[in-house]
């Protein structure tokens, strides 16, 4: 008799790599939300909605210069960067198979990506707990994405983390 | 009386050749209310090598004191790691160490 597993995690580690256990209604989400991340990456450079996706590299007044130098140089390579990430992931999405570790690397920057573009719309802040919130809050559905991605990602990153 | 001095030229000097001991340049990571904290000690470990332990100690103190010095050195190599961790989304900064 098949010993019944009482629940199976989103993402886990197997034989050939990485699997994704999570419907194609939640697949199908992820890259909706992922090619939204795409569309801002290379839009308005100004979004107030990036400001985490690229943050200043030197943080001393003295070294305004260099940062704007540093954003110059390389604020296109973390675009370029991010987007060939998304491109690996939604590829990975559309398929059933395993996935390579670099896959689910890719995997977990792009969730933490999304993360971060709609914790900073939601303004999330340390003294509150995104679980604990109200359904007639007229975010609900925000900081219900929020959670899960948060919970998604958990478990990608303990997969990564599990021996192969 | 003596000789008016007449100036040696020196010529310009060749500052290429002078090393000025640079002070290393400290690269920061600060903490913030959206990465997750299982998710910055994966970064950690990927990016630099730390094993577990010493990830999940840096993890903590960027948690608990607000940052954390997570590594230094010439400042070409801090920008690049500066990068990394930008690329991982984590909120990094850099300065000369003092």
């Amino acid at each position: 008799m098949a010993r019944r597993r009482t629940f199976i995690p989103p993402v886990e580690r197997v034989r050939d790599g990485f699997a994704f256990n999570i419907g194609n209604e939640e697949r199908q989400l992820v890259a909706r939300l992922l090619n939204e991340l795409s569309q801002l990456l290379v839009g308005e450079s100004g979004d107030p909605r990036l400001v985490r996706i690229f943050p200043p590299a030197y943080h001393l007044a003295d070294d305004a210069d260099a940062d704007a130098e540093y954003q110059r140089l390389m604020r296109e390579e973390l675009v370029a960067s991010r987007l060939s990430g998304i491109t690996t992931v939604n590829e990975a999405l559309q398929a059933s198979g395993p996935v390579s570790e670099e896959t689910m690397v890719a995997f977990v920057q792009a969730i933490n990506g999304l993360r971060l573009v709609l914790g900073t719309i939601l303004d999330v802040s340390e003294d509150q707990d995104p679980d604990d919130i109200d359904d007639d809050d007229p975010q609900a559905g925000e900081y219900h994405l929020y959670n899960f991605l948060s919970w998604l990602l958990d478990w990608a990153v303990r997969a990564l983390g599990e021996p192969a | 009386m003596a000789p008016t001095p007449v100036p040696v030229e020196v010529g310009e000097i060749d500052t290429d050749d002078v090393t000025v001991p640079d002070r290393p340049w400290i690269v920061l990571v600060w903490n913030d209310p959206i990465n997750l904290m299982s998710y910055v000690t994966f970064v950690f470990q990927k990016i630099f090598g730390y094993s577990l332990e010493k990830a999940t100690a840096l993890m903590l103190d960027v948690h608990q004191k607000g940052r954390a010095v997570v590594s230094s050195g010439a400042r070409e190599k801090a920008e690049i790691d500066v990068f990394r961790l930008h690329e991982h989304g984590l909120w990094a900064t850099m300065q000369q160490d003092d």
